[in-house]
């Protein structure tokens, strides 16, 4: 196998080298402050080492776009082979990834979008399907018909609109009626305040959607502290390992849906790239969910 | 005013005390009104209530001190991040008994305020400079005594999975209620912080010098005041008083978000100011504050109850600060 890689290594670097070829990847990370963003390098980190030829160089933004555009400007300045960028924005990068791109370096883009199509592969998410696999996955588990609590991510940010846009698709013709909804902004004390007012509100709770799993676990801490906990489901988004992983397998969660890092899936596509294969543009990452009867197999994927 | 009211119940209206519960009552009466499918009207509401402001009141009781000193605290919200992770990781990670955390995260806040303190009141930076700094600071010392991620019961192995601990009992303690349900710990906590204030600010010698000193402070130097000591003090408080919330907000949570109390600070100096106390110093006092954290709880919670959408509650929340502050105006004879 790893003969047959090195072969095809020197292959494609024209044979001149009996030893293998070093690629050299930059990574680039808008704000490793993020839970989230940290386990996505570690997504990365975790793939590249399995395969020896490549070396990543990680780099974080701590959430400045400037810093961010030197970084990239640094990475093509050094001729690495690759770049890996999670951008903090998009129109202050699109340029910066278009010069790497002109002066013959692939980019590959995670989880947030460029300005138009000037790289080489955008890999993420889509929010909005997620949103909808929640609403039909909590359709089907209340068989249709409840009252459900709406947690939501801060609703000026494209993730909470969408997690709530494709949720109200996923639940649209059942007679399921959202009781109370309120904007959370992502944050548990929040989530857990206003879930108070829901529950001193409404004596006919079966199922609360938190836009993610800290919002979820806020709300159970509200219905906890009721004595109501037991009449109803909690659903949260996000399935990180050290959070709504933990929630579901502590029986605080009915389910969570994973919003994927796609950091393995980058390091998969940048090897195609190193070695001349094509890739798509555009790669939407599956969902993976997780409840109590699935959590141990590490979820399982949603088409 | 050239002639004040001569009637007694005027005149306690008029007083900050009576137009800060003016306010408070006008909230309160708002509440009967738009009472959220009578919601407003369950005990388990007003619990709820008490609950959630009892972490922004307990910031505004050392808020108090600083601003009635002449300055202003604006590193508590992130002194209370810091405490809520150091306190995370002391009883959830290390299993640390709360007799031992308690005093320890005490003394992480008193250490951060004596360093604000003593940069105001000895080197005499600017309050607004020298807390700006500390807030930046004592968050930039969260993560990284976090790592970056929260303190949960989730603790990492070597091998990046993951093994579960349990809620500790300080947690479970704090998050808890008593006389049968009705009542939240941290309210308790809350209303010993106060009653801790209104000691050390009427009946101690402390007070009396912090109000002289946020009156005049070189007068207060030339009649003797150990100004440096006394400012530094209240800087200690504070810093001490948002310790004491971070331990509330990690067992609320049940873990250390270095993440937390972002812009708490300006939840405790609009609580103050609420109340009456004014941001020049030397006027106010923690009963006051008692009543602008009540107003601005009860206030947050009928949006809430009434689940007006965030874009109205900020503009409401704002409106009301402002028409509060304006009937608090002392005028003048």
């Amino acid at each position: 196998m790893l003969l047959a890689m090195a072969t095809t290594i020197a292959l494609i670097s024209g044979c001149k080298k009996s030893e293998e070829k070093q690629f050299v990847i930059g990574m680039s990370q808008c704000n490793l402050g993020e839970p989230w963003r940290a386990q996505m390098n570690a997504d990365i980190a975790a793939a590249a080492a399995k395969h020896p030829e490549l070396k990543v160089i990680f780099k974080d933004a701590q959430n400045d776009t400037l810093q961010q555009r030197a970084q990239v400007e640094e990475f093509a300045g050094s001729k690495v082979d690759l770049i890996i960028i999670s951008p903090k924005e998009a129109q202050p990068l699109t340029e910066p990834v278009a010069h790497a791109i002109e002066a013959g370096i692939p980019v590959i883009v995670l989880d947030r979008r460029l300005l138009g199509t000037n790289y080489t592969c955008f890999i993420g998410a889509d929010n909005k399907k997620i949103g909808k696999a929640a609403g039909e996955w909590i359709a089907k588990a209340l068989g249709g018909h409840g009252n459900i609590v709406e947690l939501m991510g801060l609703q000026t940010s494209t993730p909470g609109q969408d997690r709530h846009s494709g949720f109200m698709e996923g639940i649209a013709g059942t007679d399921i009626k959202i009781i109370f909804s309120a904007d959370m902004q992502w944050l548990e004390p929040n989530a857990r305040q206003e879930m108070e007012s829901a529950l001193s509100r409404s004596d006919k709770i079966d199922l609360v959607y938190a836009h993610n799993d800290d919002g979820a676990h806020g709300a159970y801490l509200a219905a906890k502290a009721a004595g109501r906990e037991k009449q109803m489901k909690f659903v949260g988004i996000d399935a990180l390992p050290q959070e709504g992983v933990v929630y579901v397998q502590q029986g605080i969660l009915n389910a969570t849906f994973q919003y994927p890092t796609g950091g393995a899936e980058a390091i998969d596509t940048a090897l195609k790239i190193l070695h001349g294969e094509s890739v798509p543009q555009e790669i939407t990452l599956n969902t993976r969910l997780f409840t109590p009867e699935t959590v141990t197999q590490g979820g399982a994927e949603v088409k | 005013m050239a002639d004040r009211p001569k009637n007694p119940l005027l005149l306690a209206i008029a007083s900050p005390a009576g137009r800060a519960f003016l306010a408070l009552l006008l909230v309160l009466i708002l509440g009967t009104i738009f009472n959220g499918d009578g919601a407003f009207f369950k005990i388990g509401t007003h619990r709820d209530t008490l609950r959630q402001a009892s972490v922004y009141g307990i910031l505004a009781c050392g808020m108090t001190m600083v601003i009635i000193s002449g300055g202003i605290d604006l590193a508590v919200g992130s002194l209370l991040a810091l405490t809520a992770v150091c306190c995370a990781k002391m009883a959830i990670h290390w299993n640390w008994s709360g007799w031992l955390v308690v005093p320890l995260c005490l003394l992480v806040g008193g250490t951060c305020g004596a360093i604000s303190g003593a940069a105001t009141s000895w080197l005499r930076i600017q309050p607004f400079i020298a807390t700006l700094s500390m807030m930046v600071f004592a968050r930039g010392l969260a993560k990284y005594a976090s790592g970056g991620m929260k303190v949960s019961t989730a603790i990492a192995n070597p091998d990046g999975t993951y093994h579960y601990v349990d809620v500790p009992p300080l947690f479970r303690f704090v998050d808890n209620r008593i006389l049968s349900g009705n009542v939240s710990v941290v309210t308790i906590i809350f209303i010993v912080c106060i009653a801790f204030a209104w000691v050390l600010m009427t009946k101690h010698r402390w007070g009396r010098y912090l109000y002289a000193i946020g009156g005049n402070e070189e007068a207060a130097r030339f009649s003797g005041v150990p100004v440096i000591a006394v400012k530094t003090m209240a800087y200690i408080f504070s810093g001490m008083f948002a310790a004491v919330a971070g331990i509330c907000q990690a067992a609320q949570e049940q873990q250390g978000d270095p993440e937390a109390g972002v812009g708490y600070e300006l939840m405790a100096i609009a609580m103050v100011v609420i109340g009456g106390t004014s941001l020049m110093g030397g006027r106010g006092g923690i009963g006051l504050t008692l009543l602008g954290v009540l107003t601005i709880g009860y206030l947050d919670k009928i949006l809430s109850i009434n689940a007006v959408p965030e874009a109205g509650r900020l503009m409401l929340t704002g409106a009301i600060i402002v028409v509060a502050v304006l009937t608090q105006r002392r005028k003048r004879a």
